[in-house]
């Protein structure tokens, strides 16, 4: 075992202390006088302390409108699913900028609707659109982010209706299309969904999974009424998923070079008749190779096993993640991991359709699933389409909670006056930390109860603090950007892994923590939540624990680096360091059929 | 609540024959009575009429009164019943010729002739010879009996065309219409004959259940509850419509609720004791579920969901071995269902039986399989052809 390099927590202005000076323990005894009478009752940790969201878009410079489709009614299938959004840092600062992904501006359709916002401290952000040199127009979908080329600084990855986009990151100052240079021009119009990044031939560098949806296009789609498929409750809608066409998901594998090979067919990726959507990856079966679960609307989900020779096998019903408890494929949409119940197995959560239940797989380990999602409390939440989720510790007790945010994909749903609506509002679940969940949506603050047409969803610290914010890609709105207002007094730890070239990103990383007893286990992934990407930085609540007694790193080429003793409220880069790099035993002639 | 009761006015019926079986018909009958066309004018006539446009082929039939047979029916088919009529009596005054017996009949039913025409269409039904004709001449019986209120004389025609054509969607919809008709008239008399019975608000609620109304549906079954308190199923119901109304934690109470008072009323009612069941695990009650649900089980042991709830929740309960049998009854008793044999492949595999679960997969998979016909082709075809368009 070796020891990485510690940079510790770096502050990027001591504004942002303002309202946190109280997270450094030191810092919080010299304080703790002061507060006392104010403001301890209600931010003291315990199972009774309740967040408060607050929608802090407008004042941080989130203003622009992101156009998808109708507003009022929607014609086309391809107007419901966009948009995702991504926390990513595209020029190293170590604050997480913002990607948002947005259809055609209905008034001027070759105006650029996709934003790129840099984080400025403060929780500000400032328009980099144009600077960036993004100029790419239609209906985006989604995105994921990885280092591609291992250059050190995150390229991303934005899913169309039509082309997709390979943006490499050039030295943090613009993103530069690349897709032709790349090999990732498609044969066709295809309808890419989510996203991402992963090695999966252990060769050390990025490859890349696409989901696709369906095959789409506007003149031979019918209109909304014209067959059995486009009517909802009554109610004349935008047609699909079930009547048009499936389409097969894409593995592109990297040579090394930034060049891009598809492998869908050898792989065992292009397996046929599903609408594929939120993308997650993960090792979920604990073998040491990265799997992929994808969330797929009325179809039944998949998720492709990782065999470790270059090729994947589809296994979700037998694993028990295909469908839900009674064998229904249900509409998924987005889908998360983590580790929920603190066995150190990642488990699933998927947001489905309204009158179907979100969807928890416990996993049993070996990779296989239980659904759960009644014994956990998950079963009451049916009036929503949920889209965008995430597990986070938003009260840094240790026990991931959740939260999905919602939107209908028929605004033509609000003439039925009824309980489902066109816009809703988020759901947040507490992780009560005995298997079970409790719903505190209406207790947490005025942003839980805005209502919005939500879609993606992407969640990490703007401002280092150790507290989660949530960025919110809201159809036909500005985004949302979630902020928990005096943020709980708990212990956490951000843990940024620095991987070595080519996969500099460090995905595919699996990280142990020990820390007051308790272990909590995670991994570095692209991708995930509804087309979106999260901060790649891993965040863990500590409760009351002051440091970390150990924090066990397994890099994504096998080998292991260990940390001890490490200080809580801080954020610790860990490059990879484990001596000399062992030989991948996997050559790339079994992934791509080629010698 | 006003229900459609407005009676059919005529006896005027849809166009049953459409364009491609008529046009295979007209072939046929071209094939067989005529061979002055040459196979290119008769492509021309057929191209034509698939294009709506008759006129070719109606000069074309004129031209030659050896086709004036044709002619008569396809004026009848363009919706022309009363030249159709002129047409073909007058190649009956020449010669006798059963497709033009039948057409003229035809013509006669769309025109409000039933009494003229039953006769030859009952001969021509009862005849065991083309099956075409005697499917057209069918329906258009179905239909005059249907249309002079004689709905068992209606429902022997369609049971038999039924029987013959069970795939076909003429037969389907005429059937499916002759249901409905007979349902129209007999809830017209109920609101007429007993408009203060509980029974017209328990069937009002039905039918708002049905076009997915259920807060109107709800006002109903309380009504109907108010009137006769004691009458069975009127809770029952309620509280299903309660759960499709609201998703709320206080209708999963009020259903509750409900279903307990039709226990009260009706001890012995195992879907009631289900139902109580389901609202408790979404409750988080699931100790008292399980009671309900084994009840439920002890009450009828042929009661599928009961039996396939229970078995789900021996397996949550760790208790394998009887998970496995419950669930193997569900299949035995639900073999089409996909719920049961699922929980049965998830029992198998946690009890550690991968090849049974192995097996039982294979057979969901095959029932999940999506049956092969015309949707199937229309997905495959659409969106194949590279598309340039952003």
């Amino acid at each position: 075992m070796s020891t990485g390099t510690q940079e510790g927590s770096r502050w990027p202005s001591s504004d942002l202390l303002s309202n946190r000076r109280c997270i450094s323990f030191k810092l919080r005894l010299w304080c703790l006088g002061a507060l006392l009478v104010v403001a301890s009752l209600s931010t003291i940790a315990g199972p009774k302390w309740l967040p408060s969201f607050r929608n802090i878009a407008h004042e941080a410079g989130l203003t622009r409108t992101l156009p998808n489709g109708g507003s009022v009614s929607k014609q086309f299938i391809i107007e419901t699913t966009g948009s995702g959004v991504a926390f990513l840092d595209y020029n190293n600062d170590d604050l997480l900028d913002i990607f948002l992904v947005a259809g055609p501006d209905p008034k001027d359709p070759s105006a650029v609707t996709n934003r790129l916002y840099r984080n400025v401290g403060n929780s500000n952000f400032v328009d980099v659109t144009r600077e960036a040199g993004i100029t790419k127009t239609g209906w985006g979908q989604g995105l994921c982010s990885g280092d591609f080329d291992g250059d050190g600084f995150v390229d991303l990855f934005v899913t169309y209706w039509g082309q997709s986009v390979l943006y490499r990151n050039v030295q943090g100052q613009r993103l530069e299309d690349v897709t032709a240079a790349a090999r990732l021009v498609q044969d066709r119009v295809r309808y890419n969904t989510g996203c991402a990044f992963l090695d999966y031939d252990s060769d050390g560098d990025l490859d890349l999974f696409v989901a696709n949806y369906l095959k789409f296009d506007f003149a031979n789609s019918p209109k909304p009424g014209e067959n059995p498929y486009c009517w909802y409750r009554g109610i004349p809608v935008n047609c699909g998923p079930r009547g048009l066409a499936f389409d097969r998901n894409l593995l592109y594998r990297n040579d090394g070079k930034g060049r891009f090979t598809d492998v869908s067919e050898v792989s065992g990726i292009a397996v046929p008749n599903h609408y594929s959507l939120g993308v997650v990856a993960g090792d979920f079966n604990q073998d040491g190779h990265t799997d992929i679960y994808v969330a797929c609307d009325q179809t039944a989900s998949l998720l492709y096993i990782n065999q470790g020779d270059g090729r994947f096998e589809e296994e979700a019903l037998l694993r028990g993640t295909a469908l839900d408890e009674n064998g229904k494929a249900l509409s998924g949409m987005g889908a998360a991991a983590a580790d929920y119940n603190g066995d150190g197995m990642l488990d699933l959560f998927r947001t489905n359709f309204s009158d179907e239940r979100e969807t928890l797989y416990r996993n049993r380990g070996s990779g296989e699933f239980d659904d759960v999602t009644r014994q956990v409390g998950f079963a009451h939440n049916t009036r929503f389409v949920g889209w965008g989720c995430g597990f986070f510790d938003f009260d840094n007790d240790g026990w991931k909670d959740l939260l999905l945010v919602n939107g209908h994909v028929y605004p033509e749903v609000d003439r039925l006056k009824i309980d489902i609506r066109y816009k809703d509002r988020p759901i947040l679940y507490r992780n009560l930390g005995d298997g079970r969940f409790v719903d505190i949506s209406e207790q947490s603050g005025p942003a839980l109860v805005e209502r919005h047409a939500s879609r993606g969803a992407a969640f990490g610290d703007i401002d280092n603090d150790g507290s989660i914010e949530v960025v919110v890609n809201q159809q036909n709105e500005p985004p949302g950007l979630l902020k928990v207002e005096r943020k709980c007094q708990n212990h956490w730890a951000i843990v940024k892994l620095v991987g070595k070239a080519p996969n500099r990103s460090a995905i595919g990383a699996r990280i142990k923590l020990t820390a007051g007893g308790r272990v909590q286990a995670d991994e570095v992934r692209s991708g995930g939540s509804y087309l979106s990407q999260n901060d790649l930085r891993l965040h863990f609540g500590l409760e009351s624990a002051t440091s970390i007694d150990r924090l066990e790193i397994k890099w994504p080429n096998g080998c292991h680096q260990d940390l001890r003793h490490l200080q809580a409220d801080r954020i610790h880069t860990v490059r990879e360091d484990c001596g000399a790099r062992p030989k991948s035993s996997r050559s790339k002639t079994d992934a791509a059929g080629r010698s | 609540m006003m229900l459609d009761t407005e009676r059919t006015r005529d006896v005027r019926f849809e166009v049953w024959i459409w364009t491609r079986p008529f046009l295979c018909f007209l072939f046929l009958l071209v094939s067989a009575s005529e061979r002055g066309f040459t196979q290119s004018s008769l492509e021309q006539v057929f191209a034509s009429i698939e294009r709506g446009d008759y006129s070719l082929a109606e000069s074309a039939f004129s031209q030659n009164p050896r086709l004036s047979l044709l002619k008569g029916i396809l004026q009848f088919h363009r919706g022309d019943y009363t030249s159709a009529q002129a047409t073909l009596s007058q190649i009956l005054q020449q010669n006798d010729h059963p497709h033009a017996r039948l057409f003229l009949a035809l013509s006669q039913a769309a025109t409000g002739g039933c009494d003229a025409a039953r006769a030859e269409l009952e001969r021509q039904f009862s005849a065991r010879g083309n099956s075409d004709t005697q499917r057209l001449a069918g329906l258009a019986l179905s239909q005059c009996y249907l249309s002079s209120g004689r709905y068992s004389e209606a429902f022997g025609v369609l049971a038999r065309l039924e029987a013959d054509h069970p795939s076909n969607a003429d037969v389907l919809y005429q059937s499916a219409k002759l249901h409905m008709k007979a349902w129209n008239d007999a809830v017209f008399k109920m609101f007429e004959k007993t408009p203060a019975s509980f029974r017209v608000n328990q069937l009002s609620a039905e039918i708002f259940e049905i076009q997915g109304k259920y807060a109107e549906a709800i006002v109903e079954h309380r009504k109907a509850i108010e009137k006769n308190p004691a009458a069975l199923n009127l809770h029952f119901r309620l509280g299903r419509a309660l759960l499709m109304e609201s998703h709320s934690a206080e209708s999963l109470e009020a259903a509750r609720r409900e279903f307990l008072e039709e226990l009260r009323l009706n001890p012995s009612d195992a879907v009631a004791e289900y139902q109580v069941g389901q609202v408790l695990v979404a409750q988080q009650n699931r100790a008292e579920a399980v009671r309900r649900y084994e009840r439920a089980v002890e009450l009828n042991p042929q009661f599928a969901e009961a039996v396939l709830a229970l078995g789900k929740i021996r397996g949550e309960q760790k208790r394998f071995d009887e998970s496995v049998e419950l669930l193997r009854q569900a299949v035995h008793l639900l073999p089409r269902s996909e719920a049961a044999r699922y929980a049965l492949m998830i029992a198998y595999r946690n009890a550690g039986k991968t090849l049974e679960a192995l097996k039982v997969k294979e057979s969901l998979e095959q029932l999940q399989r999506p049956p092969e016909g015309e949707f199937t082709e229309f997905l495959k075809r659409l969106g194949e052809t590279p598309k340039t368009r952003q």
